[in-house]
C-alpha cells in the first residue's frame, strides 16, 4: 500500500472579507498525480498555499510526510517543491544561477553543483543553463521554475495551473514530467481546471467548489456514468450551486 | 553556508550586474567633481571679468587708475542713469559735490561691480586724506588711534575650508548613502513582488529574518561604496580644482579622527538606510510604487545638513542628538571643525542611528512574515 504524503483535514480558511474555504479534507499519496480541480476562486490556490506553508489555516490540520504545517513550517518546506503559472525568475542570473540559488536555500549542501547538472540533464537545460534568464523564452523559463522546484528532490511536488502561459510543447513537457515524476515515487499535486488534462494525467481527484469537496476519489469514480470528466465536474457543480 | 551569506552573495551579484545600481555609484563619483569643476569655472570666471562703468563728469585725478586695476572699465557716456539699466553694469557721474551711482541691484553684474566701485572709492578716500594730512604735516595714523594686529590661531584658509567641508561632507555622506542603494533596495524587495519570485524565496526552508539580513547586508555594501566613492572623489578634486582668479586649490584637511568618523557614520548610515528603504519596499507592490514611498525620505535627508549651512553656529544639546541623520551631521561637522570627537555625542548617534536601522529591520520582518504580503501581490 502506497504512503500518505499529504494529509488535508477538515481547512478552513478566510481572506479578507470572504471565507475562502470552508471543511475541505482529502489525502494524497506518494506515487501518485493527485488532481485537485474546480472553477477559478474555488480555493485550489489558496489549498496549496497552506499545504507549502505560506498560508496558516484558520481551522484544522495539514500534514505532510508526517510533518505538520503549524508546527513544523520548515520540515515540510524541505520536502514539498512548487512550480506556478507566475514564472518568476531573477533576470540577471543565469538559469543555472536561479537554480543554485534555490539548491543552496533549500540546504543542498555540498552537492550543490552536482544538483544542478542532475537536473539541468534532466529537463534538457544543457543548450541555455548558462544564459541569462531575461534572454530566455517563457517555457525557458518555466523549465527553469520546474529545475528550482526540484533541485532539493523534494518527495512532493505541487503544480499549481502550471500550464496556463506555456505554448502547446511546453505544455507538453510538463505533463511528460509529472508522469515521470510519478514513476519516480513522488507525490504529485496538480491543480487545474482544464480537466481534459486531469482526466488524462490523474490518479486521483478531488473537485473543489466554493471552497468545499464537492467529489472525491479515483478519475474513473468520479467521472461516473458520464461520458466524461468535463460533464461529471459540471454536473456536479450545478448540483452543488 | 548561512541562509544570510547565500542571499548575500546573490544579491550582491545581482546588484552589479543591474545598470541602474552602476550608473549610480558611477554618478555619485562623478557628479561632486562635476560640479566642484563648475563652480571653480565660474569663480574663476567672476574673479577675472571687467566690468564696464558708464560715467559722465570729470574724474578725479588718480582715480582712473583704481579703476582700471581693479577690473572696471571706464566709458564716457551721456546718460549713466539710463545706461546702467542694461547698457552697462554701473552708471557713475561725477559732479563737483561728489559722485551719483546708480545701478540695478537685480542684475548680479551690478552688484559684483558695485562692491568694487565701493572699494576703489575707500581706498581713494584714505588715500587723498593721508596726503592733505601729510601736506599739513599731521601723521595720518592719527585716523587709526587704535591699530589692531590680527594673530589667527590656524589658517584662516583651513578655517574655511573646514567651514565648506563641514557643510558637503556630511550632506554628500547621507544623500549618497540614501540615493546610492536606493535602486538596488528597491528590487530586492518590490522587485520580489513584481517579477513574481517572492513566493518562490518564501518557500525555501530559510528563515526569513535571515534572508532580510541578507538583502540589507547587501544593499549596505552598495549604499557605502556609493557614498565613499562619492567622498573620495570631491575630496581628490578639490586637491586637484583651482579655484579663483589666483588658481589655487582648496585647503582641504581630514583629520584621522574627522576620517574614522565618518566612515564609522557612513556604515551606520549605509545599514539604517537600507533597512528603511527596504522595508518601503516590501510595503510597495511594484518598484515604481517603492520610489514613490521613498521620494519623501531625500527632503528628510537634505534639511538636517541645510542647518549646518543656515545656522553654522548651530550647538545643540545632547538629546539633539537623538535625532537620527541630524546626529550624523552634528557629529561629523564637530569632528571637522575642531578635528577632535566628542564621544558622548558619537557613541547617543551610534545608538540612534541602530535603533533606527532595528526598528526598522523589524518592520520590515514583521511586513515580510505577513500572509498579506503574499495574498497583495
Amino acid at each position: 500500500m502506497t504512503q500518505t504524503a499529504i494529509r488535508v483535514d477538515r481547512l478552513e480558511k478566510q481572506l479578507g472579507t470572504n471565507k475562502v474555504l470552508r471543511g475541505i479534507s482529502f489525502e494524497a499519496r506518494s506515487g501518485e498525480i493527485f488532481g485537485l480541480l474546480g472553477p477559478n476562486g474555488a480555493g485550489k490556490t489558496t489549498t496549496l498555499r497552506i499545504i507549502c506553508t505560506l498560508l496558516a489555516p484558520d481551522a484544522g490540520s495539514v500534514e505532510v510526510l508526517g510533518f505538520e504545517t503549524r508546527t513544523t513550517p520548515q520540515e515540510v518546506r524541505r520536502r514539498v517543491g512548487v512550480v506556478t503559472a507566475e514564472i518568476g525568475v531573477y533576470p540577471r542570473l543565469t538559469a543555472r544561477e536561479n537554480i543554485a540559488y534555490f539548491a543552496e536555500l533549500t540546504g543542498v549542501d555540498g552537492q550543490v553543483d552536482s544538483r544542478v547538472d542532475a537536473v539541468v540533464d534532466r529537463l534538457d537545460m544543457a543548450s541555455f543553463a548558462n544564459q541569462r534568464a531575461e534572454s530566455l523564452s517563457s517555457g525557458q523559463k518555466q523549465k527553469v521554475a520546474i529545475a528550482r522546484a526540484i533541485v532539493h528532490d523534494p518527495p512532493v511536488l505541487m503544480f499549481d495551473e502550471p500550464t496556463s502561459n506555456l505554448d502547446v510543447l511546453a505544455s507538453r513537457e510538463i505533463r511528460e514530467f509529472m508522469v515521470e515524476s510519478r514513476g519516480r515515487g513522488k507525490c504529485v499535486i496538480f491543480s487545474t481546471h482544464v480537466l481534459h488534462d486531469a482526466e488524462r494525467l490523474c490518479d486521483r481527484v478531488t473537485i473543489i467548489h466554493q471552497g468545499q469537496v464537492v467529489a472525491s476519489g479515483t478519475t474513473g469514480e468520479v467521472r461516473g456514468k458520464q461520458e466524461d470528466l468535463e460533464d461529471a465536474f459540471l454536473s456536479l457543480v450545478e448540483a452543488a450551486t | 553556508m548561512s541562509s544570510t551569506a547565500i542571499v548575500f552573495r546573490k544579491e550582491l551579484r545581482e546588484i552589479l550586474r543591474d545598470r541602474r545600481t552602476l550608473v549610480a555609484i558611477a554618478l555619485a563619483a562623478l557628479a561632486t567633481p562635476i560640479v566642484l569643476f563648475v563652480i571653480a569655472q565660474v569663480s574663476t570666471k567672476t574673479a577675472s571679468s571687467v566690468y564696464t562703468v558708464g560715467y559722465s563728469g570729470q574724474i578725479p585725478a588718480g582715480l582712473d587708475v583704481l579703476f582700471n586695476a581693479t577690473g572696471l572699465k571706464l566709458v564716457e557716456i551721456a546718460d549713466p542713469a539710463g545706461a546702467a539699466k542694461h547698457q552697462v553694469d554701473l552708471g557713475v557721474v561725477f559732479t563737483a559735490k561728489g559722485v551719483d551711482e546708480y545701478y540695478d541691484p537685480t542684475r548680479q553684474s551690478a552688484q559684483l561691480a558695485d562692491v568694487r566701485f565701493q572699494t576703489i572709492l575707500s581706498r581713494y578716500d584714505a588715500a587723498k586724506v593721508a596726503a592733505s594730512l601729510q601736506q599739513q604735516g599731521v601723521d595720518p595714523s592719527v585716523l587709526n588711534p587704535l591699530p589692531v594686529s590680527v594673530h589667527p590661531l590656524s589658517s584662516p584658509a583651513q578655517a574655511a575650508g573646514n567651514s565648506f567641508l563641514s557643510f558637503f561632507l556630511p550632506y554628500i555622506l547621507i544623500t549618497m548613502s540614501l540615493t546610492g542603494g536606493l535602486s538596488a533596495a528597491l528590487d530586492t524587495s518590490a522587485g520580489e513582488r513584481e517579477r513574481k519570485t517572492l513566493e518562490s524565496l518564501l518557500l525555501t526552508p530559510a528563515p526569513r529574518s535571515q534572508v532580510l539580513i541578507g538583502k540589507i547586508l547587501a544593499v549596505s555594501v552598495i549604499s557605502l561604496a556609493a557614498a565613499l566613492a562619492a567622498i573620495a572623489s570631491m575630496l581628490i578634486a578639490l586637491t586637484q580644482i583651482r579655484f579663483g582668479e589666483a588658481g589655487g586649490t582648496f585647503p582641504v584637511h581630514l583629520s584621522t579622527a574627522a576620517a574614522a568618523v565618518m566612515v564609522w557614520l557612513a556604515i551606520l548610515l549605509a545599514a539604517s538606510f537600507s533597512s528603511v528603504t527596504i522595508t518601503l519596499g516590501t510595503l510597495a507592490r511594484s518598484f515604481r510604487q517603492g520610489q514613490a514611498y521613498a521620494t519623501p525620505l531625500y527632503f528628510i535627508t537634505i534639511f538636517p545638513a541645510s542647518i549646518v549651512l543656515f545656522i553654522p553656529d548651530f550647538n545643540p544639546n545632547l538629546a539633539y542628538y537623538l535625532i537620527p541623520i541630524l546626529n550624523a551631521v552634528l557629529v561629523l561637522r564637530d569632528a571637522i571643525v575642531h578635528g577632535t570627537v566628542d564621544w558622548l555625542s558619537l557613541v547617543v548617534t551610534s545608538v540612534s542611528l541602530a535603533l533606527t536601522g532595528g526598528l526598522c529591520f523589524f518592520l520590515a520582518l514583521k511586513l515580510f512574515t505577513r500572509e498579506a504580503l503574499l495574498i497583495r501581490s
